[in-house]
């Protein structure tokens, strides 16, 4: 019991830190140079593509042993391609506000490469529930990148946090200026790299040391 | 099909792929179908909300649904015009619908949807003018598909309140337009900022289409501006 627990938090922790989507395997870059101009969107994003990474997976593992292997990208795709409109649906339903920020990045949810990445790399060889947890793992990976991406972003970019100005007015009258770098895609580039730099040279936990 | 593949696991694959696609466009048919009043409800209200934003009844703090329909049926008139700007009471191919705001059953205003391409896909909006035919009250955008944090800010209530108290006419009472600029307009000259609104950093693409498509909706509507212009509709009545 305890070691399947320990196996589980492993799975976790893989997913989160050791193997961070992001800044390790390098996947999903393209929406989280889109949706980190402001916490609100990266949050919500964080969520969407969580939940949708978290089912694939489990859907996909569950189904593992009947997917016939020269299909299995097609049935792949088609299963998450569902789970993301679904997603969409939902969102209009009941965050229509949130919905229309994101517009088209919850629909690029299937094109993003964590969710088939993680489908091909884990579901297809390990157990339903373990890589549910894999799905949630990478999930929660993706969105703490997501959102200390945009953190930074929406604090030199627009001078707020959470949509609420927090820069005080006498450092503008002072000649302070917002990055207007920030607000662009190469600002999230330059943040990104710089935390895959931070993330690798920590020691203890990052590739080098391993 | 005379090639030597397994047979066996060429029909699997043909029936998973059949039972899958059954399974899932099921699914995605109840989410569809279920969630469909929710949100068409959504974007009423939201259409509602945008007008009302536009004719300037409403700030950006989002008041309750209830309030909202109050405040539009009590202010707010759907109306369709012909080419030249007379009111008619049945639609015909070449009729242009706009909505009217009243405030004690006078005409204080229009309101014109707004219907251009942006850079990613259509922009659905209001920009509404005051009864004199040439200053605009308001804008707002109810549905767009614009990278969100640059072009996505035509939604942004700082970007919206610029158009506030521009002209549409000269100096000369000839016909300009509202563009957007590139950068503040302020920076522009002192005879063109009255038709300028600041642009958006990022978003210079989605400028030049919002501002081509303002002109075209301008253009099509310019008769009902026209009869503004001339006071006939100003202090008309309407049931």
């Amino acid at each position: 019991m305890s070691k399947e627990k320990t196996n589980y938090i492993e799975i976790l922790t893989k997913g989160i830190w050791t193997e961070n989507p992001v800044a390790y395997q390098v996947l999903g870059i393209c929406s989280a140079l889109a949706v980190t101009v402001k916490m609100s969107t990266a949050i919500v994003m964080g969520i969407a593509l969580t939940m949708v990474t978290a089912f694939s997976n489990l859907l996909i593992s569950s189904l593992r042993k009947k997917i016939p292997s020269n299909i299995r990208i097609i049935a792949e795709l088609a299963i998450i391609s569902s789970l993301v409109i679904v997603t969409d649906q939902i969102l209009k339903a009941f965050f229509y506000d949130i919905s229309k920020q994101l517009s088209i990045f919850v629909g690029l949810i299937i094109t993003n490469c964590i969710v088939l990445g993680r489908a091909e790399a884990f579901a297809l060889a390990n157990k339903p529930f373990e890589s549910f947890l894999d799905g949630i793992g990478n999930g929660i990976g993706y969105s703490l990148i997501l959102v200390i991406v945009a953190f930074i972003r929406e604090l030199l970019g627009s001078g707020k946090f959470f949509g609420f100005n927090i820069i005080p007015q006498f450092i503008f009258d002072a000649g302070y200026q917002n990055m207007g770098l920030m607000v662009l895609a190469p600002g999230a580039f330059f943040i990104i790299g710089l935390l895959v730099w931070l993330k690798n040279s920590l020691p203890g936990i990052s590739k080098e040391e391993r | 099909m005379s090639e030597a593949i397994d047979k066996n696991s060429k029909k699997n694959a043909i029936l998973f792929a059949l039972l899958l696609s059954v399974i899932c466009s099921f699914l995605i048919t109840i989410a569809a179908s279920g969630l469909k009043e929710f949100q068409t409800a959504n974007m009423e209200l939201d259409k509602k909300i945008n007008i009302l934003k536009a004719a300037d009844l409403i700030g950006a703090k989002k008041p309750s649904k209830k309030k909202i329909n109050e405040l539009y049926d009590a202010h707010i008139k759907e109306v369709t015009v012909d080419a030249r700007g007379k009111i008619i009471k049945i639609q015909t191919a070449k009729s242009l619908n706009l909505y009217f705001y009243t405030a004690d059953d006078m005409i204080k205003g229009y309101i014109l949807p707004i219907n251009t391409r942006g850079l990613w896909g259509k922009i659905q909006g209001y920009l509404a003018f005051e009864n004199d035919g040439q200053t605009v009250s308001g804008f707002s955008v109810f549905s767009h598909s614009e990278t969100p944090g640059l072009g996505g800010e035509i939604e942004s209530a700082w970007f919206q309140k610029n158009f506030k108290g521009k002209k549409i006419l000269n100096s000369h009472n000839k016909f300009v337009s509202i563009k957007i600029a590139k950068g503040k307009a302020s920076n522009l000259p002192k005879d063109k900022q009255a038709h300028y609104v600041d642009g958006i950093s990022g978003a210079t693409l989605t400028g030049r289409y919002l501002s081509e498509g303002i002109k075209n909706t301008l253009v099509k509507y310019d008769a009902v501006s026209v009869t503004f212009r001339q006071k006939k509709l100003k202090a008309r009545k309407v049931k």
